[in-house]
């Protein structure tokens, strides 16, 4: 089950690895959409679903993170609700500004803020994306004032940062990579802990005085909660084994993702309890809610 | 000029190898038929063929999945013309005069000027592309919020002719589709609205959900309704061609559609949508006999049907060279070229000439392939008007509860259309047209959006879209065209043209 409407990244990649899978499984895997509310609605199907292994979703930060702090009565617990069982894709986001911008670095563009308060504005493909709240913590951590201008998607919104009516973006490095590369923005920083393997010579925000931050976009497979311990493990180590295949990697490479240093279900279980309570304090300091 | 002509050497030779060939024709069969069944759109069929793409090169990937988007163009004004279910949003125009052709007994005219006219407008935007794609590419980047904005204001304003009765209530048609439009969440604030908590609407109402039901299922059951006259309907099937006439008349259309199309194709978001409406309203300003309109005018069959060709073409143009994608299906071709280790952007143009310009020239192929796939199938077409409203509704209703359900897997969706199919059966008793609520549906939110975030990037100040130069045209030319609409002389005579049948 994806929570979300086919042909988005998350669609693609569940529909990527149901094939090894399912030659792992020995078991047809089928792929469905069921979009809705910011994907709560497939997430929360699922969580009351039948814990026999058969029934799958591809929870992910929003369905898992952000939107339990976003909207008030949330229909499930992330944690309780679900057995977390494998993270499949990880990607970071990144910092990019466009060329007329007078900043060559973080530090060139956090003066630049401070110059001119309220001047600089930075956009997202939404209200409550990674990329609106990895912009409200740039924000919080270095004392500047930006606006934030959403968009309906993060394409618009690079098109409207390449055209210079805004000044920069927190944009998944899987979309932004090709725009980088062909010189229509500058990159400033990655938000990972580590550097990215797309853009080695590029410095983290840790690296250029931002800290703490670590925000990267991420999805993997999960089960409703009481489904039993051998069948995650069973599942677990099918996606292990299918992530492994060289042909996947280079599909996965392709979307910008590095192969998630979170192996196990119990680490992914962790992982997502940690995920829930940084975005509830982050969510909770921009501001945004949904009622 | 050479380099055009060499550049289109190598697409053609990369385009006709029988394997692209295979390819492209597989895509536009596809998108045929998931035109003409109602519902079923490109973008979910595109998403679902993505993991079969992976095993194909760049090259004939990209040529299937173009030819399944321009081939649903085709198909979707089928099921507009023959039973008044705009198959694919952009042919909600197409159903205006092409159903009241097939009522006519013109069915066969109809399909055929649409074909035609696709193909025509197909092959003229195929060869802007290769021309002049990387400067067109720049002119939709020079639109931002406040562009946006004004340019719908000025759609909008353009769209009151749509309704041929009237004027008042063609306004409250618009009203009513902005106020459903704004159902779902707000993009500034992430705030539902009119949810009413019901978690399926958070998104908003779908709009092929909206447009089945306004113009689908109303038909069938004012259909019903109307026991002696359908018989009539089917058993005048006249000519399957378009006479001399009829491509005298519509010629000018045809060039006028291509070039509305061409142009706002290329604006990223809605453009080939507002591209079929706006065409249609061109056509009834210029006509001599606009009072035709609305009732089986070719022109307002040719017009819109090039336009939406024209624009579902040049929508290419800003993924191919800017690696932006336009709409949904743009944004899983990019999808399906990053998969393949492709960036997309200005560099694919350089660095893969056999991939730009084979798809290109793939195309023109496909184009030609769909005019004489779908010129023989018109009699088919009309044939099946033929069948007994018995079995052809409920098998409509079907396809139509099937394809809405497919949208995202939701029985809700289903119930929504009926919702909106009882509201059309009211609004076509009380005389109201649903075009313009369409419309208004379509471009309410895109208004609302483009203001907000043109306001937010000028610090609230209004005048930003004055001061722009594409804005202030856009605003001059509403005004001047609200003052025509509004002078009161002007609007006495507008009421004697309009005026409605009986």
């Amino acid at each position: 089950m994806v929570p979300y409407a086919s042909g988005g990244p998350v669609d693609l990649s569940a529909r990527l690895i149901a094939a090894p899978l399912q030659q792992g499984l020995g078991q047809p895997v089928v792929v469905e959409n069921k979009p809705g509310a910011g994907g709560n609605i497939g997430a929360e199907f699922v969580a009351k679903s039948a814990p026999d292994g058969y029934t799958l979703v591809m929870g992910a930060i929003a369905t898992h993170a952000i939107n339990p702090a976003l909207y008030p009565k949330f229909p499930y617990d992330p944690v309780r609700d679900f057995r977390h069982i494998a993270l499949l894709v990880q990607v970071p986001n990144v910092l990019v500004v466009n060329t007329d911008v007078a900043a060559r670095s973080v530090a060139d563009l956090i003066r630049l803020a401070k110059a001119q308060p309220g001047r600089l504005d930075f956009a997202s493909g939404s209200t409550g994306s990674t990329g609106h709240l990895a912009g409200e913590l740039f924000k919080q951590l270095t004392g500047t004032y930006m606006v934030h201008i959403p968009y309906k998607g993060a394409a618009p919104a690079m098109s409207d940062l390449i055209a210079g009516r805004v000044q920069l973006m927190f944009d998944n490095l899987a979309s932004a990579l090709p725009h980088i590369q062909a010189g229509k923005v500058r990159a400033l920083a990655v938000t990972t802990a580590r550097r990215s393997t797309f853009l080695p010579d590029l410095p983290t925000l840790e690296e250029a005085g931002v800290r703490p931050f670590d925000l990267t976009t991420w999805w993997g497979l999960m089960a409703p909660a009481g489904t039993p311990q051998s069948i995650v493990d069973r599942l677990a180590a099918a996606a292990r084994r299918a992530l492994q295949a060289p042909e996947l990697r280079e599909r996965w490479r392709a979307m910008g993702s590095e192969p998630p240093a979170i192996t196990t279900p119990a680490e992914f279980t962790a992982f997502v309890e940690r995920e829930r309570q940084l975005y509830a304090v982050l969510v909770k300091r921009a501001g945004a809610t949904i009622d | 000029m050479e380099q055009i002509l060499h550049n289109l050497v190598i697409g053609f030779g990369v385009a006709v190898t029988p394997i692209h060939l295979l390819y492209a024709l597989i895509g536009c069969l596809l998108g045929t038929l998931i035109g003409v069944l109602p519902g079923i759109g490109p973008v979910a069929t595109i998403a679902m063929l993505l993991p079969i793409t992976f095993n194909l090169s760049p090259v004939a990937a990209l040529i299937m999945l173009a030819g399944i988007y321009y081939g649903a163009q085709y198909g979707g004004s089928t099921t507009a013309i023959l039973v008044n279910i705009p198959g694919e949003s952009s042919s909600v125009v197409t159903c205006l005069d092409g159903y009241q052709m097939a009522r006519q007994g013109r069915a066969g005219p109809a399909l055929a000027v649409a074909a035609l006219g696709s193909f025509f407008a197909g092959c003229v935007a195929t060869l802007l592309i290769a021309v002049a794609a990387p400067p067109l590419a720049e002119v939709a980047l020079k639109f931002g919020p406040a562009e946006y904005f004004s340019l719908m204001v000025f759609g909008l304003i353009a769209a009151t002719v749509l309704a041929h009765g009237s004027l008042i209530k063609a306004i409250a048609m618009v009203v009513w589709g902005l106020l459903f439009g704004l159902v779902g969440t707000d993009v500034n604030s992430g705030v539902l609205r009119f949810t009413f908590g019901v978690p399926e609407l958070s998104d908003g109402i779908g709009f092929v959900i909206v447009a089945m039901g306004m113009f689908g299922t109303a038909e069938i059951v004012a259909n019903i309704e109307m026991k002696e006259h359908r018989e009539i309907f089917t058993s005048k099937v006249k000519n399957l061609w378009p006479t001399k006439d009829d491509f005298k008349n519509c010629w000018a259309s045809v060039l006028r559609g291509t070039a509305l199309g061409s142009c706002l194709g290329i604006l990223p978001g809605g453009g080939a949508l507002l591209a079929s409406f706006g065409a249609y309203s061109l056509e009834k300003k210029v006509s001599k006999h606009p009072e035709k309109f609305g009732k089986g005018a070719i022109e307002g069959v040719a017009a819109p049907e090039s336009a939406n060709n024209a624009g579902a073409q040049t929508s290419f143009i800003p993924m191919l060279t800017l690696g932006i994608p336009s709409n949904a299906v743009m944004a899983l071709m990019i999808g399906a070229l990053m998969i393949q280790g492709i960036a997309p952007g200005p560099q694919v143009m350089n660095e893969k000439p056999e991939l730009f310009w084979g798809l290109i020239a793939s195309m023109w192929v496909g184009n030609l392939m769909l005019v004489v796939l779908n010129l023989p199938l018109i009699g088919m077409w009309v044939k099946l008007l033929t069948v007994p409203y018995r079995y052809l509704y409920p098998s409509i209703l079907v396809f139509m509860a099937i394809g809405v359900y497919s949208l995202s897997n939701n029985p809700f969706d289903v119930l929504i259309m009926g919702v909106f199919g009882v509201l059309g059966y009211i609004c076509a008793k009380l005389e109201c047209e649903p075009a313009p609520m369409i419309l208004g549906f379509i471009l309410g939110p895109l208004m609302e959006e483009n203001l907000r975030r043109a306001m937010l990037l000028s610090r609230g100040d209004p005048t930003v879209f004055f001061t722009k130069p594409i804005s202030a045209g856009f605003m001059i030319a509403s005004i001047i065209l609200l003052v025509i609409v509004a002078l009161p002389a002007i609007r006495k005579k507008r009421e004697e043209v309009f005026v409605e049948e009986g």
